[in-house]
């Protein structure tokens, strides 16, 4: 029987339909689901060949600008890749985990750095030579971004940072590859009316002496890509290491979650359709009182009830991945003027967290189905279901905001700033 | 130096189920894909243009519908400088011999070609007639099964390849220009583009030629220059189960000389 495929390429463009096929063609040769579940199973360390493999493929940072070392591709580019990393690898824990990180925040820190960090750390990171991430939430909490409590203080040309971050992705990564991260301190007084004042974003080198790092956590899923944290202690820093403005952190990192939203949104869209597509084929293969499982409307139903969600998902990354290329493509405008002239970033950031919030669930949702359907085979890691439910549900609870942070954005701006809860 | 490297879209194998009733190829909704003899075909030109001192152009040229610039992309992403695709409804129900005939006549059309490269066969027809009648079109050498190319030597005007033969391999020298039909050998793994590759073939030359642009009379091409006709496709009947024995080389001889007399076939 052939296999079930359930996507529809007509739409995409001719490049986009070959970068699809690179990245088939990649992981069949070197990255099958049966590795994929195996890399999940044995855990850390992260597996080179595969940070090569994105590496060479040029699946690394591909919105950065062509003179900056990157591909120059649009965001309707940027989320055709990411969704068929996300199919090739539902665990989003080896190349869709690994490339959501590099690239949501290398595209945001590269906006913001100077030439030095471009050149000694983000060119790097494009060749898979290097690792950069972001490190937000602090032990005090995640959600409440602008309720960190790490400093720096300025000391002649330096700064010194002080505090701690943790739940971070990929420290194990970033100590043995090389690199750093984008790490907000408050560099002022904190006003409790405006807490999101007074933060300032620093790019952070993992081997600067006073950073140290933690021991990794052991995850319920993503068993292949680290999580853990570090301590900054009287951790200094050139001036030349600020990203952007002092005191603009806050709008630098919804900036960078937003990006980081999208590509988890279509890394998940790619997550759901294998996952529906190998479940088709063990329904349709798979007999029980004489008749295939697929034939049974318990299942049907219920599986063509999670292909509709997940082709409006499609469209709806598809939408936003559209405002994303006219909002940088307006920057200008925006900065000149002060006004947006399509969408306000605020509008998209509602659409984002739609995007954030409905496909990861779907992706989750999905395999909790699949695993019914297959019942103990599915329910077993020979399958790819029970591994990326464990991988998906990392982007339900956290990854760049959990769920509930993504329903107050909608309600912010669908209800209006009147209704924010918190306030 | 300039090489043409022949191709064709074919529906993806892996894909493709017969209709049972009809004997007919189910089409509909099968992906097309570039034919995995002619990938080998182009990364062999690549290869050697990659090994030679002087300059290499290379051109991909495929006879087929509009969507079968897809391929042609691909080629270019691969390596390929420039593609041309060879389309008009007159080329369109062309059997093997019409198909070369419109090769053959692009391949002169493009001129001063010194190697015109082939897949063995296309994966949808396994005829691998397409290459030895274009080089028969063209009144030029052609060598077939093709596994590696040592060396293309313009001044000398030779090529010299290792082929293979169902003993093993032979080296053969063969006068330019030529056509060799190229046969991958196991475990041969196609290069892969990447995205700079892919982004940078958008810049490169894909052309359409149409019948004006070949010439000659219209019946020489498509249905009406075909020299064969399909009947029929069909799946052959599966094959029956076999016997399996399992016993000391000396004795499964004997027993298989005794099943080969009980049946007749001695």
């Amino acid at each position: 029987m052939a296999r079930t495929k359930l996507s529809d390429d007509r739409d995409l463009t001719e490049e986009q339909k070959l970068f699809k096929e690179s990245i088939n063609d990649w992981a069949e040769r070197n990255f099958p689901l049966e590795r994929v579940i195996r890399i999940n199973r044995e855990g850390h360390p992260f597996p080179q060949d595969i940070v090569e493999g994105l590496a060479e493929l040029g699946l690394i940072m591909v919105t950065v600008p062509e003179e900056q070392g990157g591909m120059g591709l649009t965001w309707s580019d940027q989320i055709v890749i990411a969704e068929q990393l996300g199919y090739i690898d539902p665990s989003i824990a080896t190349a869709a985990g690994f490339m959501a990180v590099e690239t949501g925040w290398g595209f945001t820190i590269n906006r913001y750095a100077n030439e030095e960090i471009r050149e000694r750390y983000i060119k790097p990171a494009i060749q898979g030579d290097k690792f950069v991430g972001i490190a937000t939430t602090e032990p005090k909490g995640g959600s409440d971004v602008a309720g960190f409590e790490s400093t720096g203080e300025k000391d002649g040309d330096e700064w010194v940072l002080n505090g701690e971050k943790t739940f971070i992705s990929g420290v194990e990564e970033c100590r043995r590859m090389g690199g750093g991260y984008w790490v907000n301190v408050r560099t002022g007084p904190k006003i409790p009316e405006a807490p999101h004042k007074n933060m300032t974003a620093f790019f952070v080198p993992i081997d600067t002496d006073g950073v140290q790092p933690q021991e990794p956590y052991d995850d319920a899923g993503r068993g292949s890509l680290s999580t853990s944290g570090f301590i900054m202690e009287d951790v200094r820093i050139p001036d030349e290491y600020m990203l952007g403005e002092e005191g603009k952190g806050f709008y630098y990192t919804m900036e960078g979650v937003d990006n980081a939203r999208i590509l988890i949104g279509a890394s998940s869209v790619g997550v759901t359709r294998r996952i529906l597509e190998e479940a088709a084929d063990y329904i349709k293969e798979r007999e029980t009182f004489g008749r295939p499982l697929a034939k049974y409307e318990g299942i049907q139903f219920p599986f063509v009830e999670r292909y509709i969600e997940l082709e409006a998902s499609d469209l709806m990354v598809k939408k936003v991945a559209k405002m994303q290329d006219q909002r940088y493509d307006e920057e200008g405008w925006l900065e000149r003027t002060g006004k947006a002239k399509t969408y306000k970033p605020t509008e998209i950031a509602k659409w984002i967290s739609m995007i954030k919030y409905k496909v990861p669930h779907l992706a989750k949702d999905t395999a909790d189905d699949a695993m019914h359907w297959l019942g103990a085979a599915g329910y077993s890691s020979e399958y790819i279901f029970e591994t990326a439910w464990r991988g998906v549900m990392s982007y339900c609870v956290g990854a760049e905001g959990g769920a509930n942070i993504q329903k107050l954005v909608i309600a912010r701006e669908t209800l209006g700033k009147d209704y924010i809860p918190y306030k | 130096m300039l090489f043409v490297v022949l191709v064709k879209q074919v529906p993806d194998t892996t894909e493709v189920e017969v209709d049972e009733e009809t004997g007919t190829i189910i089409r509909e909704g099968v992906p097309s894909v570039l034919n995995a003899f002619d990938e080998f075909a182009l990364n062999e030109a690549i290869d050697l243009k990659e090994r030679m001192d002087e300059d290499v152009e290379i051109i991909a040229v495929s006879m087929g519908p509009p969507q079968a610039k897809d391929a042609l992309k691909k080629c270019l992403a691969i390596g390929a400088d420039s593609a041309i695709l060879l389309t008009d409804r007159v080329f369109a129900g062309a059997d093997t011999w019409a198909t070369a005939v419109t090769l053959g006549r692009a391949v002169k059309k493009i001129g001063d070609v010194d190697v015109v490269f082939a897949g063995q066969e296309a994966s949808d027809g396994n005829t691998a007639q397409v290459g030895p009648e274009v080089a028969a079109q063209l009144g030029i050498s052609q060598l077939t099964f093709v596994a590696d190319i040592e060396k293309v030597d313009k001044e000398s005007g030779h090529i010299i390849c290792k082929k293979e033969t169902d003993e093993g391999h032979v080296r053969i020298k063969a006068e330019l220009p030529a056509v060799i039909a190229c046969m991958p050998e196991p475990g041969f793994e196609p290069k892969i583009p990447n995205v700079r590759d892919i982004m940078k073939a958008k810049k490169k030359s894909l052309d359409e030629w149409t019948f004006e642009d070949l010439g000659g009379d219209e019946e020489e091409y498509g249905l009406d220059g075909s020299e064969s006709v399909v009947i029929r496709t069909y799946s052959p009947p599966p094959k029956g189960e076999g016997i399996k024995i399992e016993e000391k080389p000396e004795i499964a001889a004997e027993k298989i000389i005794e099943f080969m007399e009980e049946e007749g076939l001695l």
